[in-house]
């Protein structure tokens, strides 16, 4: 960490890649990512997921000359690890060794990069797992995970942006092995690689790996361009149903033309904050569902993608994005069977609580926008940031891979520069860029429930129902009067539904 | 909620450069500075390179093992909850806006022996993290309807939680392989005592006159501080806090006597088979924990004849992996396995038997022991590369002994294990009788023997 204070190096290299250089003398690991700007947008048709598949089986395969085994039997002592990670527009890979055995350790890096063996039997193996990744895991270990990539899905649709980045159950089936060779030919070559390194090595190793990596295929790969994705007409609602649902997971956003490169977006990260920073307790959202109403675990909100919010607490690099989307996620709340087995007083309800916490969500959004935010709401979430954002970058690794995502942006160092958007800051910006960039009227809402819940949730919010809020007797006996007068304004609350689909868990991601 | 500490466990290292030779003689190479209160809290300060950043975490303990009454179980961990719900001095808006003001990453989490509460930040906000901190360990007063009210966001914990299958697993495997001790419930609770947290208003107040006293709180601050500053402020916001008389009888789990099954009929996801064999508790002076530690890393890491075998040779298992629950009392030692086809659960079960087998017939190869304390060795190295880690490491070692200096023991013992320690260890607790077998298929039994 003394790293912090030794500066960054942005270099213009003499090679074709860019390379960031950040220098921690005092430390005892080498820490090295690759960045190709190719992503999941660069999937074929019919063959989305390839590029995950590709990269995976760069790390979980071998070398020219040493197998996957091989491999792990040699660097089994350093604790060396390596992996790699692929988002919608880049993939990148990681590479950890102690200095100790930092040159022990090239040449496995240097053949995993340049001479990937793309074995068969090490093929069969990987793909097996994405395809039940798609197939099974992402419908079935997590509802809150799912509602997150059913919404990419769904805001996304017929763009290169729509699919996961494991792709879907067709297109996985469909990925061959010179599939995986031709897109490693054609996406992962010197013309979009950036080069990351931090840690205590020596310059000659840098200049080494510069070199060597000019031995990567030369083709100029062809990058879709910048998806552009409708805003939706509407309220459009998708309703995921599954057997044995214990509650109602829902993701809800829209399009948003900002991202880390625009000046707007520190404004608008005050106001996200404000509303619902992630897993913190001081957003209206969580404020006014889970501590003032007790309907679940948490509720936020995100002006770009936050990878694996479930277990991240902190902001991981490593996502960089052109395409970008507002987004809010309301954990699981609970549904109409459980609320029944659980208070008799509520037997005869017909729905649990999903309408009525979308309504306050909503509401929530269309008040910020009407009112904005007050000069000491301001100022005390202005306060909390300058603080915070500093820890998104607290190891050697979320240090470099903001760095490397800042270049991404065409920054030389985001978390710094956002330091002085933030001290220039203003309450009017803020309000300007609220107004600028959020809505209430047009969205695409993401529920995965319990089939029991499907039928009369759907119902509800085609009509426009009231959705009063449920409470057990326990809990509504205490509540004060202002929450039960702002209960019955959120019930009533008109969102503009315009279509409400139900779908089986099976025929979701096709 | 569980730590496996065979691949989460730091490991000594020397290597770092700049700290003192004193220190540099102990596997853990930083300074653990200990000031033991008058009232019995401890306070440990551990001076690191992060310039303008510090953790502090306040490590109780008390977990769900300490929920011995019937009907309140999860209830350590709900009352994690309620330390969020104010004081007298700040009610709970003003403790939000307070902690906001700070900036800092602030939470907590709860599991089998303990309860973290950690904060980091901006290291010149310390004193405003003592102040809050010391106000609610102290004072904290929450009116009857926020307690309620907080219920439901346990019961939201759990409705996320409990969407996974493998969550599902484990709650049956806990409640199936315990009896009597408390690990007989995960750290959420059973449901049936969630849906009624509400009505227990008054045992939390004595949950909190019990266990949030000195003597069950170690005080830890890691990062851009001294210990003579944080020691001052540790006796100034926490000097009057006063020491308490409760110890809880944690029940003895009785042997088991024989093998017990349980079983999910679940195809929504892939096979899966869980062999879970009663293993020891936390000895920081013992041979057995770091012995089962590396015989785990030899037989269940990715660079295992078993990994090989069966997942890239035969690839009739998608992932494997084994560790000890290393926890105050004795308890499991999981190995768990996805599998391909559910045909093969029981050849998976055979081959794992027989892999532990050959090492209580033969032991473990000499080179690959070295190799092992290798690995440990380079993990920890590399891993404690941020305030927040180091404290995360020292809080998991505090909470098992209460002592963050039994680190240094427990890393000087894996570079003692021998091939007998590993043998004796492998005898003792890779027993039939000891184990209970979990299964997750399609089918309406696990049909596992």
């Amino acid at each position: 960490m003394k790293t912090l204070l030794l500066g960054i190096f942005l270099l213009g290299s003499l090679l074709a890649q860019e390379v960031v250089e950040l220098k921690l003398p005092n430390t005892n690991k080498v820490t090295i990512k690759l960045m190709f700007k190719n992503g999941s947008i660069c999937d074929p048709a019919g063959k989305e997921g390839l590029t995950y598949l590709t990269s995976a089986l760069i790390t979980q395969g071998g070398t020219g000359s040493l197998s996957y085994a091989d491999i792990q039997n040699k660097i089994y002592p350093w604790a060396a690890g390596y992996g790699s990670s692929v988002d919608k527009e880049v993939s990148i890979f990681t590479f950890e060794v102690h200095q100790d055995f930092l040159n022990d350790f090239y040449p496995i890096l240097k053949g995993l990069i340049l001479h990937p063996s793309f074995a068969q039997n090490d093929f069969d193996r990987v793909k097996r797992n994405q395809q039940n990744y798609v197939d099974q895991v992402i419908r079935a270990s997590s509802d809150e995970e799912y509602s997150k990539k059913a919404l990419e899905d769904f805001l996304f649709r017929g763009t290169k942006y729509q699919h996961m980045v494991q792709g879907k159950s067709e297109s996985v089936k469909a990925i061959t092995l010179d599939d995986v060779k031709e897109q490693f030919k054609n996406f992962f070559t010197k013309n979009n690689l950036m080069i990351g390194i931090a840690g205590n090595y020596p310059k000659e190793f840098l200049s080494t790996l510069e070199k060597d990596m000019q031995e990567l295929p030369d083709a100029k790969p062809l990058i879709p361009a910048t998806i552009k994705s409708e805003m939706p007409k509407g309220i459009n609602v998708e309703i995921i149903q599954k057997d044995n649902a214990f509650g109602s997971a829902i993701f809800a956003g829209f399009p948003m033309n900002l991202t880390r490169r625009d000046d707007d977006f520190a404004a608008l990260m005050v106001a996200n904050s404000y509303l619902g920073e992630h897993r913190k307790s001081y957003g209206k959202l969580y404020q006014k569902l889970r501590e003032t109403r007790s309907m679940n675990y948490g509720d936020y909100s995100y002006i770009e993608w936050y990878d694996n919010g479930g277990r991240n607490m902190l902001q991981p690099a490593g996502t960089p994005r052109n395409t970008n989307y507002f987004s809010f996620w309301i954990r699981p709340v609970q549904i109409a069977k459980q609320l029944k087995n659980q208070y008799k007083e509520l037997e005869d309800i017909k729905i649990g609580h999903a309408h009525y916490a979308i309504r306050l969500a909503v509401r929530e959004i269309d008040n910020l926008v009407k009112h904005g935010m007050t000069k000491k709401d301001f100022e005390a979430t202005r306060t909390f940031l300058q603080s915070y954002i500093n820890l998104y970058i607290q190891t050697p690794s979320s240090r470099l891979g903001y760095l490397m995502d800042s270049k991404f942006y065409g920054k030389k160092d985001y978390v710094n520069e956002m330091q002085k958007q933030l001290a220039k800051l203003t309450l009017a910006n803020v309000n300007k860029a609220i107004k600028k960039y959020w809505q209430s009227e047009n969205m695409c809402i993401t529920i995965v429930t319990d089939k029991s819940e499907a039928e009369p949730l759907a119902a509800s919010l085609k009509e426009n129902l009231p959705s009063p809020m449920s409470y057990s007797n326990i809990v509504k006996a205490g509540l004060p009067k202002d929450v039960l007068v702002e209960d019955d304004a959120v019930a009533a609350f008109k969102l503009n539904v315009a279509k409400v689909k139900i779908i089986n868990s099976a025929d979701t991601f096709k | 909620m569980r730590t496996l500490f065979s691949f989460a466990l730091p490991i000594f290292f020397f290597s770092a450069i700049g700290f003192s030779s004193t220190a540099a003689t102990k596997p853990f190479p930083y300074p653990i500075e200990q000031h033991k209160m008058a009232n019995g809290l401890n306070v440990v300060t551990v001076k690191f390179d992060s310039p303008g950043i510090a953790s502090f975490f306040l490590v109780v303990r008390v977990g769900s093992r300490n929920e011995v009454e019937d009907g309140v179980t999860g209830f350590a961990h709900f009352f994690e909850h309620m330390m969020f719900r104010g004081t007298e001095k700040y009610n709970k808006d003003q403790y939000n806006d307070a902690l906001k003001a700070i900036g800092a990453s602030a939470n907590a989490n709860t599991s089998l022996d303990r309860t973290i509460y950690h904060m980091t930040g901006n290291a010149k906000k310390l004193e405003k993290m003592f102040e809050l901190e010391s106000d609610r360990f102290q004072n904290l007063h929450y009116p009857i309807h926020d307690f309620k009210t907080e219920a439901g966001a346990v019961k939201g914990e759990y409705t996320k939680n409990i969407a996974s299958p493998f969550a599902q697993l484990e709650e049956n495997i806990a409640n199936t392989a315990f009896d009597s001790h408390t690990y007989k419930h995960t750290t959420m609770g059973f449901l049936k005592d969630i849906i009624d947290m509400p009505n227990q208003y008054e045992y939390s107040l004595k949950f909190f006159d019990r266990f949030y006293r000195p003597e069950y709180t170690t005080l830890l601050v890691v990062g851009d501080v001294t210990p003579d500053q944080v020691n001052k402020l540790a006796e100034k916001y926490f000097g009057k806090w006063q020491h308490g008389n409760y110890e809880a009888a944690i029940p003895v789990e009785p042997e088991q006597k024989q093998i017990r099954y349980t079983h999910l009929q679940e195809g929504s996801i892939p096979p899966y088979i869980s062999l879970n064999y009663k293993g020891p508790g936390f000895d920081a002076k013992g041979m057995e924990s770091p012995a089962l530690d590396i015989l785990n890393t030899i037989l269940f890491s990715q660079n295992s004849q078993l990994y090989k075998k069966l997942v890239l040779d035969e690839q009739k298992v998608r992932s494997i992996n084994g560790g000890l629950y290393d926890t105050r009392d004795p308890n499991l030692i999981s190995i768990d396995a996805s599998i391909v086809k559910k045909s093969d659960m029981q050849y998976v079960k055979d081959e794992v038997v027989k892999a532990i087998d050959a090492v209580k017939e033969n032991g473990v190869d000499e080179k690959m022991l070295a190799e092992t304390k290798s690995r440990l060795k380079y993990s920890f190295a590399m891993g404690i590369d941020s305030p927040s880690s180091i404290a995360n490491i020292l809080s998991n070692i505090i909470q098992l002994s209460g002592d963050p200096e039994a680190i240094n023991t427990i890393y000087e013992n894996y570079e003692k294990v021998t091939v007998e320690d590993i043998k004796a260890a492998a005898k003792k607790y890779f027993t039939p009788e000891r184990l209970t077998v979990g299964t997750i298929s399609a089918d309406a039994e696990g049909g596992v023997k």
